[in-house]
């Protein structure tokens, strides 16, 4: 006899040996908190979400926009900001599509599938975010040099045969920032979707080996 | 949700809960991971419920539920297994036509199949439960073809711990 007929039979056996679960047991059950992976991506990423909107929030106070008139960029910063907000609602809008179309009733392939673009969907979200702070920075470093007296009166103290080495303190230390902003959050990602996410992938993976 | 519904339900489930005791079977390896498993299957049936419409049978409309809950939705808790404890409280159950070799081969492939990865359980439970390719293919989401490929890769690795 094969093996999986051998334990076939066994299985078939065995098919009543499980101790019974009572309906009140049932009932209770129904009413205890899911632990599911989607309902902690529907958590993380709605926290997400907020986490932007609010720095966006908190970055628009008075002395800022004032600060942008004197740069002469306050009419892009607001073109950015409308942007900004309707990406922002699209993302949202997106999100819960794809959310809703997490179905468990679908084919195993078809459930990861979704799962995954939904999460896909807040990490462009993400990058998008990191991508916004970098266009602004680098528009408001432009504007400042262009505009800022503190800046000008530096830039003329540290002399005309050091403006090379000025300029390549200036990008230098704007890349070292960046690199460490992106760093940290893909860090970030990577241990957090990592974790929740790994064995999903994993079984992903396999069944696309499968297909193929 | 209302309460007729509710008990329509729970009446179900508690008619047809061995096939959710069965996955949990295949994919946890002691009872707590066993009884958090099967909550969790449970909740996600009830939360799929309202969508059953009753046109596919209820054990074959579960079986997919749980199956995906299973692989995909359950977040494993971190603990030490001790599996081979947990099979043989199983087989306390079948000492009728006791037969010690076969015994102990049904043993090793019990340990054999928890060492499979999640989709080769998956494969493995459908066999077990009977479902034809068609079927298997179909739940997974692969082509009927490759279900088979699979299938008798898998066979070939159990005999191979089975009989190494």
């Amino acid at each position: 006899m094969e093996e999986l007929d051998l334990l076939k039979k066994d299985w078939k056996k065995n098919e009543n040996a499980f101790p019974k679960i009572t309906e009140k047991e049932i009932y209770a059950m129904l009413h205890k908190k899911s632990s599911s992976i989607v309902k902690w991506i529907f958590i993380i990423s709605i926290l997400e979400i907020l986490f932007w909107s609010v720095i966006s929030f908190f970055t628009a106070d008075e002395n800022y926009l004032k600060t942008l008139e004197s740069y002469h960029i306050a009419t892009l910063i607001s073109i950015f900001t409308v942007i900004n907000n309707v990406v922002i609602l699209s993302f949202i809008f997106l999100f819960y599509i794809n959310f809703k179309r997490i179905n468990t009733t679908d084919n195993v392939k078809s459930l990861m599938k979704s799962i995954l673009k939904t999460r896909k969907t807040v990490q462009y979200y993400i990058w998008y975010n990191l991508a916004m702070i970098g266009t602004i920075f680098i528009t408001i470093m432009i504007a400042s040099f262009m505009y800022d007296e503190k800046f000008t009166r530096i830039y003329k103290v540290s002399g005309s045969d050091q403006s090379f080495m000025f300029w390549v303190l200036i990008i230098g230390s704007t890349i070292i920032f960046f690199a460490i902003l992106f760093g940290l959050f893909w860090l970030f990602y990577r241990l957090l979707y990592g974790f929740l996410l790994r064995r999903l992938y994993k079984n992903y993976e396999e069944l696309k080996k499968i297909d193929l | 949700m209302n309460s007729s519904l509710e008990q329509s339900f729970v009446s179900q489930l508690e008619e047809h809960q061995n096939i959710i005791h069965k996955i949990c079977r295949l994919y946890t390896s002691d009872e707590d991971s066993h009884k958090d498993l099967f909550q969790e299957i449970t909740i996600q049936l009830w939360k799929a419920f309202p969508q059953f419409r009753g046109e596919a049978k209820f054990t074959t409309w579960a079986y997919r539920v749980a199956l995906n809950t299973a692989i995909t939705l359950y977040r494993k808790k971190t603990k030490t297994v001790n599996t081979i404890e947990f099979d043989n409280k199983i087989h306390r159950f079948n000492h009728e036509d006791y037969n010690f070799e076969e015994e102990e081969q049904i043993k090793l492939l019990y340990k054999a199949v928890h060492q499979l990865n999640d989709i080769e359980k998956a494969l493995v439970f459908m066999y077990l439960e009977d479902k034809d390719y068609t079927e298997i293919a179909e739940t997974l989401g692969i082509s009927e073809v490759n279900a088979r490929v699979k299938m008798n890769r898998i066979k070939g690795k159990l005999k191979k711990i089975v009989n190494p």
